[in-house]
């Protein structure tokens, strides 16, 4: 008769192998033998984690159809398993899975947009936060302005990608009308992902904005950001990117460095 | 979410029938405000710290008692209590104040990797001594008695040696805790696993349960025989319906929860499905009265 460690040691790993004959030989065979019942569970298993996933990665499901998906699926659950009792936690790891997937390789943009996807989903979820009192800026003397340090609101991704994801995205949404067609040698985006009011959407950045949004982001200040932006562009509006993204609640706090 | 100190006060569950709150129906629930007397959530679908669910969550709480339905505890598990999902759930609890908080009588991991499922745990003193004593200590971490829902099972331990009623009532007895008896568990174990399900019912006391389930379960055919599976992706079953009566008439009006997950219909089905609840409810009050 098992304790009860060993009964869960043996049940988890008949739920991770084909190899039940150690958990079947501690469950009744009233009809069903025991492999049948436990082969319940495994499925069960792969049903809600893939359940899970497909609800994160709709466009990665889109992009790569049902079968694949579920293989897919089927691989990374066992490579990546389940951490939490929490399920919104499951499949950060799918975009890594995806790019060392041999069987994904023919399509590589798909990992950057599973990172879309997965930005997505953490956005959605993300602490509140209120937005930045313009005023609040004015004790702030101008000699002081290069160690500022800004905050980004927490419901705030950054992504940049080598591949048009922001039109891939486009196209695979259900109820896209017009030409699917993508040409993924066009330039790749730079995008923010941001919450406005309830809903997540998918701002597109110039490269000195996201540059400049990147940096800050990190922790650097004022000054960093800056000569980071103007790296990217000479003519980068320092006025104008601070307005737009003090007005859109993308920087909400700040402190001197 | 606002800060634990904005809060909501507490607001008890009436011996009325409620439905499973779920994402794709917020919007019709807060428009429409049905004449429900509760609602009730998975707590994992609120983890998350902020965004559309809590605004959605709160304005619900502020016209309805809720309940907290987790199934990520992995209350049966070898593994210790992951603190982190302990202290996430007293916030919540602290925050909206939910009239009742339950947790399966099932363990879901092993050495820190998660099935999220609900896998059954052998029926033995050994198991038993365990889960009171996570039981107790989800209770102190929480300072609120919770309630354990009886699953369904696929299988049986050779080894069990407590009926399952039994089981899930010592956990009660000896723990401090409540029952929330999940009536179509109930039928899919009897036929499962060959019992009277009636004899289940005789086997709680009424003072220990503080929440009845109902959902729909499928038929899985194999060539060596069937199996009846927890799907929560139909109407209850008559045969269901039934036994609710008999577990009315046995323990009194309950709260009772219309459970529907996969496959989610249009609310005006869970309405439906809770109406008849409601009145099987309402001629045992009468009873009673």
């Amino acid at each position: 008769m098992p304790g009860l460690r060993e009964l869960q040691r043996a049940f988890s790993s008949s739920l991770r192998s084909e190899d039940a004959s150690q958990t079947a030989a501690w469950v009744s065979a009233n009809g069903l033998n025991g492999d049948r019942r436990i082969q319940i569970y495994r499925n069960n298993l792969v049903v809600t984690l893939t359940d899970a996933l497909r609800s994160v990665y709709p466009v990665v499901e889109r992009l790569v159809g049902d079968g694949f998906f579920r293989f897919a699926a089927h691989e990374f659950i066992h490579q990546y398993p389940s951490r939490h009792g929490n399920l919104h936690l499951f499949g950060h790891e799918f975009a890594r899975f995806l790019s060392e997937f041999a069987a994904a390789k023919g399509h590589a943009y798909l990992p950057d947009v599973a990172r879309l996807e997965w930005a997505q989903h953490e956005v959605y979820h993300a602490a509140d936060h209120a937005p930045l009192e313009p005023q609040s800026l004015t004790v702030i003397g101008p000699d002081r302005y290069e160690s500022l340090c800004f905050a980004l609101h927490p419901a705030r991704r950054l992504l940049h990608s080598s591949y048009p994801i922001m039109r891939i995205w486009e196209v695979n949404q259900a109820g896209f009308e017009g030409n699917q067609a993508v040409d993924l040698s066009a330039p790749g985006d730079r995008v923010l992902v941001l919450r406005i009011d309830r809903e997540v959407k998918i701002h597109t950045l110039a490269p000195a904005e996201y540059q400049f949004l990147v940096t800050i982001s990190n922790g650097k200040p004022l000054g960093q950001a800056v000569a980071a932006a103007l790296e990217q562009d000479r003519d980068f509006d320092l006025t104008r990117c601070l307005v737009k993204h003090v007005q859109s609640s993308t920087l909400v706090d700040f402190s001197l460095a | 979410m606002a800060s634990p100190t904005d809060g909501f006060t507490a607001q008890p569950i009436p011996a009325q029938a409620g439905i499973g709150l779920r994402s794709e129906h917020y919007r019709e629930v807060i428009a429409t405000r049905p004449a429900v007397g509760f609602f009730e959530i998975h707590s994992e679908n609120f983890f998350g710290l902020g965004g559309a669910p809590h605004q959605y969550l709160e304005n619900i709480r502020a016209d309805y008692p809720l309940s907290f339905h987790g199934v990520g505890m992995s209350l049966g598990s070898v593994d210790p209590l992951s603190e982190q999902h302990s202290q996430r759930l007293k916030q919540l609890v602290d925050y909206y104040q939910p009239d009742l908080i339950s947790e399966h009588l099932s363990w879901s991991s092993f050495n820190g990797q998660y099935f999220n499922d609900l896998l059954p745990v052998p029926y033995t003193p050994e198991a038993l001594t365990h889960i009171v004593d996570r039981v107790q200590q989800i209770q102190d971490t929480l300072q609120r008695q919770i309630l354990v829902e009886n699953v369904s099972s696929y299988l049986q331990y050779t080894h069990s040696t407590i009926p399952e009623w039994e089981f899930v009532s010592q956990v009660a007895q000896q723990s401090g805790c409540g029952i929330l008896l999940d009536v179509n568990n109930i039928y899919v174990n009897a036929t499962n696993h060959d019992f009277d399900p009636r004899a289940f019912l005789g086997g709680v006391s009424a003072q220990l349960v503080k929440e009845i389930h109902l959902a729909g379960h499928s038929v899985n055919e194999f060539e060596d025989g069937s199996i009846l599976i927890d799907t929560h992706d139909q109407l209850v079953c008559d045969e269901v319906w039934s036994l609710y009566r008999d577990a009315v008439r046995r323990l009194g009006p309950k709260p009772t929860l219309i459970e529907w997950d996969t496959n989610l219909p249009e609310l005006a089905v869970l309405l439906d499905e809770a109406n008849t609840a409601q009145t099987i409810l309402e001629a045992s009050h009468a009873r009673v009265a």
